[in-house]
């Protein structure tokens, strides 16, 4: 799903408030960077994983929502416990 | 095949069956190269655990919004790795 257009423009830099909405993104954020740096996954496989989940999970989920939704394919197909 | 900053080069077209990070609004349009990023591993293999991936060199290339869109008078950057370009 990734690459679509029509999701409107990016907030950034002074418009673009702060960097979480909510302090579950922020875990979502470091779980994610952590378990990158361990190496279970590379930058990648991550986008990669966002884009695999399904439609209709895509599009009605927010931007932290599907990186959450990427962890959990990735942890699954790695076989983290 | 490289590219010098101020080529025009056009984004291949179709749609692979794995990740890429070649936009989908980017594909079929020409741009120019304004800059060349130096080399680095490709995204598609790095995405489906091809080790040791390919190394190409990539490139920002700037289009025309109104190219893109049929509209707006800015431009966009993309950074693109070399397989998904061919010279306009």
């Amino acid at each position: 799903m990734g690459g679509q257009t029509g999701f409107g423009p990016v907030p950034a830099g002074a418009d673009a408030g702060p960097p979480f909405a909510a302090d579950w993104e922020a875990r979502v954020y470091a779980l994610a960077a952590i378990l990158r740096r361990r190496g279970l996954f590379n930058d990648d496989e991550l986008r990669d994983a966002i884009e695999r989940l399904p439609p209709q999970r895509y599009l009605a989920a927010s931007y932290y929502e599907r990186w959450l939704g990427a962890l959990e394919t990735l942890t699954a197909e790695k076989g983290v416990p | 095949m490289s590219y010098p900053v101020g080529a025009r080069v056009r984004v291949r077209t179709g749609d692979p069956d794995h990740h890429t990070r070649m936009p989908r609004y980017v594909r079929g349009h020409t741009g120019e190269v304004v800059a060349v990023l130096g080399r680095w591993p490709l995204p598609d293999d790095r995405a489906r655990g091809i080790d040791p991936p390919r190394v190409e060199t990539c490139y920002a290339v700037r289009f025309s919004a109104a190219d893109l869109w049929g509209s707006g008078d800015h431009t966009v950057t993309a950074d693109l790795w070399e397989s998904y370009l061919d010279r306009s």
